[in-house]
C-alpha cells in the first residue's frame, strides 16, 4: 500500500463519517462539525485529483464561508440544543430496505461500470484554463448563473423580510 | 471561428432571452425606483412587465427558422424551441394580467414577483433549448429557485411558509438526485453535450468481460432513472408529485396558474430533448423506441403515464379545497401527455404540443375562474360554487367550459388535444407491443371518465345547488374579459384545429444529435 492510497482512504473515511454524522447526529453541533469532515474530505479529494483551483474555493467557499455561517447561526439561536424533534422517524423498515437495495446498486455501478479514465497528471495550475473556459466555451452557463443567483438572492430577501407568523 | 467569435456571433441569435434578463433587471430596478405610497405603482410595473414580455415577444417573432447550436453547443435555436418559447411568453404575460388585478400580490411586493417570474420564463426558455448536460441542470434550477420564493410569497401565512419549505425540500432532492445520475453520464462518456451523446454512448466500447457489460447496462439505467427524476418533477408526474397539491394550496393562486402550466410544459420540452437525443439509439423519435442499454424506454414512460393518471384521477376525487382540486387534476394531465412520450414518433411529439398548447388556455382559465371565486367568498372550497350560476351566469358557464375542456368532451379544444394523444398511442396497435399501447389507451379512457366525476362536482354545484345567503359575486372587468376570451378560444379552436396542427407540424424540426 502506496501514501498515495492511504492518504485516499484517509479523506474518502473523513468524507463518509462526516457526512454520516451529519444526517445520523442528534445534537445539531456534531452534525455541523461532521459538515466539516466531510466538506475537507472532499476539499482533498480535490487536491488528488490535480483540481486545484476548485479545493482552494472549496476551502474558501464551503469551509470558511457556509459552514462558519451556520455555525454562526447555531451559537447564536438559542436553545437549539434542546429542541424537540416533531418528526420522529417513521417507516424504519421501508427506509432501510430503500438504503440498502440502493447502496448496493450504486456500490456495483461504482465498481462495474466501465467509467473513462484519464492519465494521471501532476498538479498543474488550472486557474488559467479554468479562466478560459468560464469565458469561452462556458460562457453561456457562467452568465445564465449570475443571473440566477441575482433573482435567488433577491427572492431570499423578500420572503425573509417579514417573519413568519405562527396561527394562533 | 474562434471561441469568442461564435459566442458573439451567437448573441445575435439570442435576443428574446437578452430582453427578458434585461427586463428582469430593469423591473428589480423600477420596484426600488417607484413610490411604495405612489397610486400608479401596479399600474406602471405591470405595464413594464407586460412590455418586457412584449419586446422579447417582437424579437422572437424575427428569430431565424434554420435551426443551429448557439454558444458552442449550449443552446440550440430552433423551431421547436420557438413554438415553446411562444407559449412562456404567452403564459407570462396572461399571469402578470392576471396578477395585476388579484388581491394576493400587495402592492409593495409586486415588482419583486414580476421580475421573478420574468426569470423563471427565461429559465424555461433554457429549458426548451439546452443541448447540454450542464446547461440543462441550470436551466431546471432557474425555473425552480425563484419559484421557490413566490410560493412562499404570502407575509406571515403559515401554509405559504409550508408550501415553501416542502417545495424547495422536494426540488433539492430532486435536483441533487438528478445532478448525480447526470455525474455518471459524463463519467461514462466523457462528454455533456447532448447531440454528441447519443453517437458517443453507441460507440462506447463494449467492455470485453461480461460484468463489464452489466456494468455499463446497470450504470446507464441508474444514470437514465436518475435523470428522470429531475424531470418527472418538474412535471409532476408520479412517483415525484406529493410536492404538487400543498405548494398548490399555499402559493398564491395566479403563480399556480402559472406553476401548473409553465415548468410543466417547458419539462415536456426538456423531455423530448433528452429523450430523443440520447435515449434514442438510431436519433430522431422513432430511434428512441430501440432505446439504450436495452431497456424499452417508452414502455417505462408509459407505465409511469399511466400510474400517473390514475393515481392523480383518484386523489382528485374526494377533494373539496378547488386548489387541491386541480393540483391532482394537473398531475392526472402530465399523465395524459406522457402518452405522447411513450408513443415515440413524430406524432407523439406533435400531440404533446398540441396537448400543452390547448391545456395552457383551460387550465390558465381553470385558475381564473378559482381566483374570482375566491375574491368574492374568501375561500376556495368545492361549496363556494354553490349556486354561482344565479349569482354571475358568464363566470359559472365560463368555468364549466374549462371544466369541460379539462374532461377532454367536444367540441371544445380539450378534446382536440386528447384526440391527438390517442391516435399516436393507437397507432402503434399493429406494431410491436400493440397490446400494450392499446391498453394505455384503454387506461386513459377509463381516466377521462374517473375525472368527469369529479369536475362533474363542481359543475352539480355551480349549477344546481341553492346559494348559501346574499353574496355579491362580481369578477374584475379584465377578469371577465379573459373568462370569456379564454372559453370562446376553447371554442373556436375546438371546432377549428387546423391551425394547431399546422402551427406544431411546422415546429417539429429539432436539433437532436451531431
Amino acid at each position: 500500500m502506496n501514501t498515495q492510497f492511504a492518504i485516499f482512504v484517509f479523506l474518502a473515511l473523513a468524507t463518509l463519517i462526516g457526512a454520516a454524522s451529519v444526517a445520523l447526529s442528534r445534537n445539531i453541533f456534531w452534525s455541523a462539525m461532521g459538515l466539516l469532515s466531510c466538506l475537507v474530505g472532499v476539499g482533498g479529494l480535490y487536491v488528488m485529483l490535480s483540481a486545484d483551483f476548485v479545493a482552494i474555493t472549496q476551502l474558501l467557499v464551503y469551509i470558511g464561508g457556509v459552514l462558519v455561517l451556520i455555525l454562526f447561526a447555531i451559537m447564536l439561536t438559542s436553545q437549539i440544543q434542546e429542541i424537540s424533534v416533531s418528526n420522529r422517524s417513521v417507516g424504519l423498515v421501508g427506509g432501510y430496505l430503500i438504503f440498502f437495495v440502493v447502496s448496493t446498486l450504486l456500490s456495483f455501478v461504482a465498481l462495474w461500470a466501465p467509467w473513462r479514465l484519464t492519465s494521471k497528471e501532476p498538479v498543474a495550475n488550472t486557474t488559467v484554463a479554468l479562466g478560459d473556459g468560464l469565458l469561452g466555451t462556458w460562457l453561456l452557463p457562467f452568465e445564465i448563473a449570475s443571473v440566477l443567483l441575482v433573482a435567488t438572492l433577491v427572492g431570499a430577501i423578500v420572503i425573509a423580510r417579514k417573519e413568519v407568523k405562527s396561527d394562533s | 471561428m474562434t471561441i469568442t467569435q461564435f459566442n458573439i456571433a451567437s448573441a445575435s441569435w439570442f435576443r428574446p432571452e437578452l430582453a427578458l434578463t434585461a427586463g428582469i433587471l430593469l423591473l428589480f430596478l423600477l420596484d426600488v425606483l417607484v413610490r411604495k405610497q405612489s397610486r400608479y405603482r401596479v399600474a406602471v410595473l405591470t405595464v413594464a412587465a407586460l412590455a418586457c414580455v412584449g419586446v422579447a415577444a417582437a424579437l422572437l417573432a424575427f428569430q431565424p427558422v434554420e435551426s443551429r447550436a448557439m454558444f458552442n453547443g449550449m443552446i440550440a435555436s430552433d423551431p421547436f424551441a420557438t413554438f415553446w418559447k411562444w407559449l412562456f411568453l404567452g403564459a407570462a404575460a396572461l399571469t402578470v394580467l392576471i396578477a395585476a388585478r388579484s388581491d394576493e400580490f400587495p402592492s409593495p411586493r409586486i415588482g419583486v414577483f414580476y421580475a421573478l417570474l420574468l426569470s423563471v420564463v427565461l429559465g424555461m426558455f433554457l429549458m426548451a433549448t439546452s443541448l447540454d448536460l450542464l446547461m440543462l441542470y441550470l436551466a431546471i434550477e432557474m425555473v425552480s429557485l425563484p419559484s421557490y420564493a413566490i410560493a412562499g410569497y404570502k407575509p406571515g401565512d403559515r401554509r405559504a411558509a409550508e408550501a415553501s419549505l416542502k417545495y424547495v425540500i422536494y426540488g433539492g432532492v430532486a435536483s441533487g438526485i438528478m445532478l448525480f445520475g447526470l455525474s455518471y453520464i459524463y463519467g461514462l462518456v466523457g462528454s455533456t453535450n447532448l447531440t454528441a451523446l447519443g453517437v458517443r454512448l453507441e460507440s462506447l466500447a463494449a467492455p470485453a468481460s461480461a460484468g463489464g457489460q452489466l456494468g455499463l447496462r446497470v450504470a446507464l439505467m441508474v444514470a437514465v432513472i436518475f435523470v428522470l427524476c429531475g424531470i418527472g418533477y418538474k412535471i409532476a408526474a408520479v412517483p415525484w408529485h406529493m410536492w404538487c397539491p400543498d405548494v398548490y394550496e399555499g402559493a398564491p393562486t395566479p403563480f399556480v396558474a402559472f406553476l401548473s402550466v409553465g415548468p410543466k410544459a417547458a419539462g415536456f420540452a426538456l423531455a423530448v430533448r433528452v429523450f430523443y437525443s440520447f435515449l434514442a439509439s438510431g436519433g430522431g423519435p422513432e430511434g428512441f423506441a430501440r432505446g439504450l442499454a436495452d431497456v424499452p424506454w417508452p414502455a417505462v414512460v408509459g407505465v409511469l403515464s399511466a400510474v400517473t393518471m390514475t393515481l392523480g384521477n383518484l386523489s382528485a376525487l374526494h377533494q373539496n379545497n378547488l386548489k387541491r382540486l386541480l393540483a391532482y387534476s394537473s398531475i392526472s394531465h402530465a399523465g395524459y401527455a406522457l402518452m405522447g412520450l411513450a408513443a415515440a414518433s413524430q406524432l407523439g411529439v406533435q400531440s404533446v404540443m398540441i396537448y400543452m398548447l390547448v391545456y395552457l388556455v383551460m387550465n390558465l382559465g381553470a385558475f381564473l375562474a378559482v381566483i374570482a371565486i375566491a375574491q368574492a367568498t374568501g375561500s376556495e372550497t368545492i361549496a363556494d360554487c354553490n349556486g354561482l350560476s344565479r349569482r354571475h351566469p358568464l363566470l359559472a358557464v365560463t368555468f364549466a367550459v374549462f371544466l369541460f375542456s379539462l374532461t377532454g368532451l367536444p367540441p371544445l379544444a380539450g378534446f382536440v388535444g386528447k384526440w391527438y394523444l390517442f391516435v399516436a398511442v393507437l397507432s402503434h396497435y399493429a406494431g410491436d407491443g400493440g397490446a400494450w399501447y392499446v391498453t394505455l389507451a384503454v387506461i386513459a379512457a377509463l381516466n377521462t371518465a374517473i375525472s368527469l366525476y369529479y369536475y362533474v362536482r363542481i359543475i352539480r354545484a355551480m349549477f344546481i345547488e341553492a346559494p348559501a345567503g346574499e353574496l355579491v359575486v362580481r369578477p374584475r372587468v379584465s377578469y371577465q374579459i379573459m373568462l370569456g376570451t379564454f372559453s370562446a378560444a376553447l371554442l373556436l379552436f375546438g371546432v377549428w384545429w387546423n391551425p394547431l396542427i399546422e402551427w406544431t407540424q411546422a415546429s417539429l424540426t429539432f436539433l437532436t444529435r451531431g
